[in-house]
This record gives C-alpha cells, structure tokens and sequence, in this order.
C-alpha cells in the first residue's frame, strides 16, 4: 500500500513537472495530494487526510482552476528566448539534490531504528482538539487574524477600483 | 530494503525528499507563474508528510497534527493572495509568463 501511494504522490508530481497544458497539471496536483492523503491514512492519520482532500484538493485546487480558466492560460505562452542555462542548470540542481537526499536516508542510522514497541492509537479529532485549544490557543487566535487579514488583501488585490 | 518498500520512516521520509525536489525542479525549470505557484504547494506537502511521519515515529504525537493544522491554513492564505497576484499581473501585462513580467515599472 505504501509503495502504491508513494508512486501515486511522486508520479503526479513528476508529470506536473513535464506538463505544457495548465488543466492538465493542475488535474496531476490533484492526483499528488490525493496520493498524500492516502500517505497520511497509513500513517494512522485520518484526520490529516480528511483535510487534505478537503483543503488541497477541494479549496486551493478549485481556486487555482478557476484562475487558470479566468485568465485562459491553458496553453503555456511560447519563451522569448531559450534558456538553456536555467533548463539544464535546475535539472542538474535536481538531480543533486534527489542523489544527496537518497544518500543520506539511506545511509542513516536514526531512521532505520525500528518504531517504538506498541503501535500507538491512531489520530483522532478529541486529542487533537484538546491539544489545539488547551496548549495553543494564542497561535489559533493568530492564524484567524491572518485569514481575515488575507481575505481583506486578496479583495485589495483584485479588486479594479477602490 | 523491504521495511524501506512497506513504508518504514526512512520510506516515508524519502518520499518527502523527492516531492521537495519535485516541487523545488518545477519552481526553477517552468515559466508560468501558475506552475511554479503548484510547485511551492507541492514542497510545502512535502514538508507536511515528513512533519507527519516524525510525528507517528515518536508514538502518534499529537504536536504534529497541530502544526499540519497550522500550515495548511498559511497554505490556503499563500493560494489567495499568491493567485490575487497572479490575476493583479495578468491585469496590467495580460501575461503570466515571467520571462516577460521582468521589469517593475511598465
């Protein structure tokens, strides 16, 4: 199972990387956060998977489709100029960084230990919400503040003549 | 190898690396502005899958469902206000390319 979400989450990200039509790449997203949620599912987390499908692949993907169709970019535009230098210089900055990564997880000790003996009980709404309100109430309050704050900016934003 | 496959924390935390790297691959390699706004949505699940897999391995911590809760909602405030941008740059070049949006003033 989690080799098949794995492939899920790594191969929409990889055919979003290769993909010209925007629509298109937009639906792969859709495929790797699905392929997260299902991640955090064996991860005994359903919590975190219902809100990711919920947050990701419902609200910010709708709202990203939504502005690609508003502005009708669904073809990427044609380049200037090559740019042989960026292209071949992030696939090589790419391929680094993926070697390096590899390298190191594997090589690690710490994270080959086996788990903790006992598997711990799975993620549920009643911890979560008592640890979201008993220990971090002030950083609730905050993030509230930033939505309205958002919301207010993005209208700004958008928004022809004020 | 085979705890590896059937998803040990190494598995989990290896995937999470290569959506980085993904993400990270698009946001320097695409010119559309859109594309590299999917790429940084994908390094940030990256970040949450590893934040989640700790989390498990240190026996179902709760602390790590708190800080998920958290990042996806600066998450969902970076998508309004990025693509707010996005359609405020199309407005004045009507273009989403960046090659083309490169100088501040028109």
């Amino acid at each position: 199972m989690f080799l098949i979400f794995a492939l899920i989450t790594l191969l929409g990200g990889l055919s979003l990387a290769f993909q010209k039509n925007l629509v298109v790449a937009g639906l792969c997203m859709v495929l790797t956060f699905f392929g997260v949620a299902g991640l955090f599912l064996l991860l005994a987390n359903p919590v975190a998977a219902a809100l990711q499908v919920i947050v990701y692949s419902g609200a910010i993907v709708v709202l990203l489709l939504f502005v690609i169709m508003l502005l009708s970019a669904h073809e990427e535009e044609e380049a200037l100029k090559a740019h042989p230098i960026q292209r071949w210089g992030s696939v090589v900055a790419a391929l680094a960084l993926a070697g390096g990564a590899v390298k190191v997880v594997l090589a690690s000790g710490i994270l080959r230990s086996p788990r903790p003996v006992g598997v711990p009980p799975p993620m549920n709404l009643d911890a979560l919400g008592n640890a979201l309100f008993n220990n971090h109430l002030a950083a609730f309050e905050i993030v509230g503040l930033l939505l309205l704050a958002t919301m207010v900016g993005a209208v700004v934003l958008v928004k022809r003549d004020l | 190898m085979t705890t590896l496959l059937q998803g040990s924390l190494q598995g989990y935390v290896l995937v999470a690396l290569l959506l980085f790297v993904i993400g990270f691959f698009i946001v320097l390699s695409r010119r559309t502005v859109l594309v590299q706004f999917m790429g940084v949505e994908l390094m940030l699940n990256a970040a949450n899958i590893a934040l989640l897999a700790f989390a498990r391995a240190r026996g179902g911590d709760v602390q790590g469902t708190v800080f998920y809760l958290f990042i996806i909602a600066v998450a969902a405030c970076e998508a309004a206000v990025g693509l707010a941008l996005v359609v405020g740059l199309f407005r004045h070049r009507t273009t989403t390319d960046t090659d083309r949006a490169d100088a501040l003033k028109l």
